[in-house]
């Protein structure tokens, strides 16, 4: 309809809550989407010259869903390399072995230590980035290498997993890395995952070529495909980002739904009159529905143009915020992403018609009579459909809550989430019925005094008002408590058990590295794991599995036949947090036995590689059963550098992780592997790359990583919902108010002063969010509960509730505060006593 | 300004006629036309059980066709439920409304909005306008709510007539209270229904604009053969119509037929008032 848009400029005040609504809606969404859809996969840069790669194949996927590859042994790799170097359309073929080399540099690691686990590389390897020699002559023996920024002959220190070294350069390239010989890379490796081509033909048909030489052996990737082979560690940062990314989109959409919802609500039943004009004179429910939905297409889309460059604007400027915090790759940018910006143009516009589809309905049914009678009295608060969907939103948030604990961890944090929208949801549902009860009792006290008569009467009337007022205050305590109080439930748990378990030792551990290197290792008295990665096949398939090599004498002790099948073969910490709160995947500590109880290595592990023979693999019962494996059972075991053997299962012992095997094999099999942190039991001894730290505070380095990101997120989320609530609330009592002017009018002309009329105003506002308060005190109850018994379910043990009082009291009283300015706004503006113009 | 003036002139020639409604009423009208709009048996109660209000008892009236009435009666007597309910705006408890010949009872919502929308016009006391739209959007408003433009001039000649023409683009907000309703009245006329209802339209004004609201509706009713109703307290606005009817207790008790002298309609109210007081104590 024509009119619209002049509906709109007219009475922008009663459309103002809703454009704030979704503006800010489709900020979040846009700048959240932009962000998520920037942060795809990417090859490798040095892979940039070559199309067509092959990798090892895939053998499933692992706990966190990220695929399983097996590694080629050196020969396999060389062999498949030297077949494809063969196809017509291939220049070369290289095998890109992977290994850890970090420079030192006045005996510091320098450089992000997990990208230096994959910096060194095989000398044939640069071509596939392009990479050329500016001087110098490529590296020929071991300890040459090439690389960016020195010039030849200089003589550079390095740290690899055997320790410090000295090489040579003998080449300046143009692309990053170390670049060593290839047949050194291929020692310094765990097996080749990679074999890289370079071609003067046509990729589509070098790749099928490339596919029937590889066979089954080997997974042909081109064009986009390459995007696969971004290292798994970059992958999980970009993980960890778009965990809080897709938290920030749906909270924004649901918000934004939320608020609008509620506005529509509210604007619609403020403008009974003009509607049961329309009437009056001749308009049809339909047609009023009609302008009701082209005025809020107007507002939406004049919203939603407003937010999309905000979104898309912010959003680069947030990358480096993003990067730094490590939620992002190192690199990462914004870009424009169009799909996102339709997305969140559309998200909202579709949350805006969907607001206002609620109230339409009812809004154009109403009786042209209603022009003509001044009754205060609203419509019926709550109708048929409202008690439905109210009551459906109910029980599906109970019924999902408590089905918590018998769902995937994956899915777990997402529907618990889930339920507790609901659970808003049916809140802000059935508010209507428990206001009058509540105010009833709220203002009972007061029920004489002219202040409180005028509040008590006046809420009691606008139920509908009230719980407009109330629904946006019920979604910021409801989510600041829900999300504080199941972290501080965790979190309590975790002081329990890391107070009760950390012996009072001091550890070595990595500074500046990514782990210790053998050196680093030997150099101390104390006990250590050196950790890697098996593939363990039994039943038909194939799985992963995190596995340790432990000193020669320790593991002989787990396999002696007087050894204790319920001793733990680790009582040290476990600092890696309950799934569900946000862990890194993949990380855990383990700082190794403790002294009271393993075998000392005497600064001696794995000197003597396989001297005296030792083989076998313990495993502790859980990994045993899930093998089907006991005592004797030989299990078919694949190394990282992609040889297999089969190892009979020695012990079953509780042990973490799961695969316990001889140090020195995991050290032959996995030559890059790197240990975690020494437990000393002799005075420490100062290397390159390692410092002395107490065991507590080792622990405590992991604990505040993961604070630091579960404080980030939380900081993030609450101060979106606040923020944006926070909005509703203001806006929403700005409305109301501002529409009450002739009443409070009415009120002064009765004698009441400006004090008076501002204290009724305030009543009413604390009242409202008093009222949206207790129910999301209630909502978060039954939601923490739910978190709580699936905690307690997934553990074993009793959990108790931890109620984050604080910042329940602090988002409450903010709510307060701004529903008090907001309504003292319009009552301190129109002071006079004269009649306002217009309607 | 002279050719806003000969356009009503042009189309309704026939008005030039009945510049004197005096005799020519009561004697052929009644008996050539149907009533424009005719109550049988209306009962109209609200809420039920105890707390029920029969806010019109059985009411058998009719509004003959190009006749202007002022309905009167001490409050809440039911004059409003009148005129909702002859209006289709309220459904009647029990009896027949006919509008124009059509029967509303059996009309649908959708329907009887449409009836209103061509054969209806209303004016309130207060809240006529649309605060969003000009004076001329308002007075337009119902022909574009029928789907229809207004042709060129249509409401400026509207507009003209009730002496507006120059405030076509101003809104509500920048009209005084008398002019407001003036384009309230432009309104409800722009689509020549049958059948005018107005609800005390001169009871927000002052004697002035209140004199110039009933000299429209006058003019209305001589110049354009256009049938008002029209509910009032005041004496001296109930003077204008040809036709006074004194409403009690949701019952016609009384009638004056005639241009009425406003001394002899106060008397009526007065002596209405005084049995209502004389019943009560
Ligand atoms: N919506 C309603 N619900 C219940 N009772 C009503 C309603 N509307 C009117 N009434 C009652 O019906 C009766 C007639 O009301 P009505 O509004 O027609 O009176 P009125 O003659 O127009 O009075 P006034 O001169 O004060 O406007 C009154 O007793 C009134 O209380
Ligand atoms: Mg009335």
């Amino acid at each position: 309809m024509r009119f619209a848009w002049q509906m709109v400029r007219h009475r922008f005040a009663s459309f103002a809550g809703t454009f704030v609504a979704i503006t800010l809606g489709v900020a979040v969404v846009a700048g959240a989407a932009t962000l998520y859809l920037s942060s795809r996969p990417e090859a490798p840069e040095r892979y940039s010259a070559s199309p067509v790669l092959v990798r090892s194949p895939s053998v499933g996927e692992n706990d966190y869903g990220e695929p399983e590859y097996e590694s080629w042994t050196a020969t396999e790799a060389t062999g498949l390399a030297t077949r494809l170097a063969k196809l017509p359309g291939v220049t070369a073929a290289a095998a890109d072995p992977m290994f850890y080399v970090q420079r030192l540099i006045d005996g510091r690691a320098t450089g992000d230590p997990e990208a230096a686990r994959l910096d060194g590389h095989a000398w044939s390897s640069a071509a596939l980035g392009g990479y050329r020699l500016a001087a110098g002559t490529a590296p020929d023996r071991a300890g040459e290498v090439a690389m960016a920024g020195s010039p030849p002959g200089t003589r550079i220190d390095v740290l690899t997993a055997e320790g410090p070294a000295t090489w040579t350069v003998t080449g300046t390239t143009d692309g990053p890395g170390f670049y060593v010989p290839d047949a050194v890379a291929l020692r310094m490796s765990p097996g080749v995952r990679v074999i890289g081509l370079t071609i003067d033909g046509d990729a589509a048909t070098v790749a099928t070529a490339a596919r029937g030489v590889a066979g089954s052996s080997g997974e042909v990737v081109t064009g986009g495909e390459r995007d696969s082979l971004e290292p798994a560690s970059v992958t999980r940062v970009r993980w960890l980002g778009a965990q809080l990314l897709i938290a920030l989109v749906g909270l924004g959409a649901f918000a934004a739904v939320f608020v609008v919802a509620s506005t529509c609500a509210l604007s619609a039943a403020q403008r009974r009159r003009e509607i049961g004009l329309l009437r009056a004179v001749g308009a049809t429910p339909g047609q009023v529905r009609r302008m009701m939905y082209a005025e809020t297409l107007v507002i939406a889309v004049l919203a939603a143009l407003a937010g999309l460059p905000i979104g898309a604007l912010t959003a680069p400027l947030l990358a480096g915020p993003f990067v730094d915090a490590g939620l992002e790759p190192a690199g990462f940018t914004g870009t424009v992403q169009p799909l996102a910006l339709a997305g969140a143009f559309l998200l909202g516009v579709v949350v805006a018609l969907a607001g206002v589809a609620v109230v339409a309905r009812r809004a154009s049914r109403a009786p042209a009579l209603d022009a003509l009678r001044d009754a205060a009295v609203e419509w019926r608060a709550m109708t048929l459909l409202r008690w439905i969907a109210g009551v459906a939103a109910a029980v599906g948030g109970v019924v999902l809550l408590a089905r918590l604990s018998a769902m995937s961890i994956t899915v777990r944090s997402t529907a618990g989430l889930g339920g507790a929208m609901l659970l808003l949801t049916a809140a802000a549902l059935l508010a209507p019925v428990v206001i009058v009860p509540l105010v009833r009792l709220a203002t009972w006290p007061w029920r004489r005094a002219a202040t409180g008569m005028l509040v008590r009467e006046g809420t009691l009337v606008a139920v509908r008002r009230v719980a407009s007022t109330a629904a946006p205050v019920l979604l910021t305590v409801g989510f600041t408590v829900l999300l504080t109080g199941t972290i501080a439930t965790i979190d309590n748990i975790q002081g329990v058990d890391d107070a009760a378990k950390l012996p009072a030792a001091t550890v070595v551990a990595p500074d500046g590295v990514p782990g210790l290197s053998d050196t680093a290792v030997t150099a101390q008295t104390g006990t250590s794991r050196l950790p890697t990665r098996v593939l363990i096949t039994h039943g038909g398939g194939t799985a992963g599995y995190d596995a340790a090599g432990v000193p020669a004498t320790e593991f002989a002790e787990l396999t002696a036949p007087t050894a204790s099948p319920s001793r733990s073969a680790t009582p040290g910490a476990t600092p890696s947090k309950p799934a569900g709160s946000g862990a890194t995947p993949g990380k855990s500590a383990t700082p190794g036995g403790s002294p009271g109880e393993t075998a000392r290595s005497g600064g001696t592990p794995g000197r003597t590689p396989g001297s005296d023979g030792q083989s076998g693999v313990v495993l502790d019962p859980a990994t045993a059963k899930e093998l089907g494996a006991a005592r004797g059972t030989v299990l078919e075991l694949r190394w990282a550098d992609g040889t297999d053997e089969r190892v009979p299962v020695r012990a079953v012992v509780a042990a973490e992780p799961g695969v316990l095997l001889p140090r020195e094999l995991v050290r032959r099999h996995d030559p890059a592997a790197l240990t975690d942190v020494v437990l000393l039991d002799g005075p420490p001894v100062a290397v390159a790359g390692a410092r002395v730290m107490p065991v507590r505070d080792y622990v405590q380095i992991d604990i505040d990583e993961e604070g630091r990101l579960v404080d980030l997120f939380l900081a993030v989320l609450i101060g979106l919902t606040v923020g944006y609530t926070g909005l509703a609330v203001a806006n929403t009592l700005l409305m109301a108010t501002a529409a009450r002017r002739d009443e409070f009018r009415a009120l002064r002309l009765a004698g009441a002063t400006t004090g008076q009329v501002l204290r009724v105003t305030s009543a009413e506002a604390v009242l409202a969010v008093a009222v949206g308060t207790a129910l999301a005190a209630l909502v978060a109850v039954i939601s923490l509960e739910g978190v709580r018994s699936a905690v307690e379910a997934e553990l074993d043990r009793a959990v108790p509730l931890v109620v984050p009082w604080g910042a329940a009291v602090a988002v409450t009283v903010v709510c307060g505060l701004v529903a008090v300015a907001a309504t003292a706004g319009p009552v301190l503006r129109h002071r006079g006593l004269t009649a306002g113009g217009g309607s | 300004m002279s050719v806003v003036l000969l356009i009503p002139l042009i189309l309704y020639p026939a008005l030039l006629c009945r510049r004197f409604p005096d005799g020519w009423l009561d004697g052929m009208t009644r008996a050539h036309t149907p009533p424009a709009v005719e109550l049988i048996a209306v009962t109209k109660t609200y809420g039920a059980g105890e707390q029920a209000v029969i806010a019109l008892h059985e009411l058998d009236v009719s509004f003959p066709a190009g006749t202007f009435t002022a309905v009167m009666g001490p409050s809440g007597s039911g004059k409003s439920t009148l005129l909702h309910c002859a209006a289709g705006l309220d459904r009647a408890t029990s009896g027949d409304v006919i509008i124009d010949g059509i029967p509303i009872g059996g009309l649908s919502e959708r329907a009887l909005t449409k009836l209103r929308r061509s054969r209806v016009g209303f004016v309130f006391q207060a809240f006529n306008l649309i605060g969003a739209l000009t004076a001329a959007q308002n007075v337009a408003l119902p022909l574009r709510l029928a789907g229809r433009s207004p042709a060129p001039g249509e409401v400026t000649a509207m507009l003209g007539e009730v002496g507006l023409a120059d405030r076509a683009g101003h809104r509500p907000s920048e009209l005084s209270g008398g002019q407001q309703q003036r384009v309230a009245i432009a309104r409800a006329l722009v689509t020549r229904p049958a059948v005018l209802f107005a609800d005390e339209p001169t009871g927000a004004l002052d004697a002035r604009s209140g004199r110039e609201v009933l000299r429209l509706l006058r003019a209305a009713v001589d110049h354009h053969d256009q049938t008002i109703v029209m509910v009032t307290h005041d004496p001296l606005a109930a003077a204008h119509a040809d036709r006074v009817l004194f409403l009690a207790d949701g019952r016609v008790v009384d009638s004056l037929a005639g241009p009425a002298g406003v001394q002899e309609i106060a008397v009526r109210t007065a002596r209405l008032e005084e049995a209502r007081a004389g019943v009560a104590s």
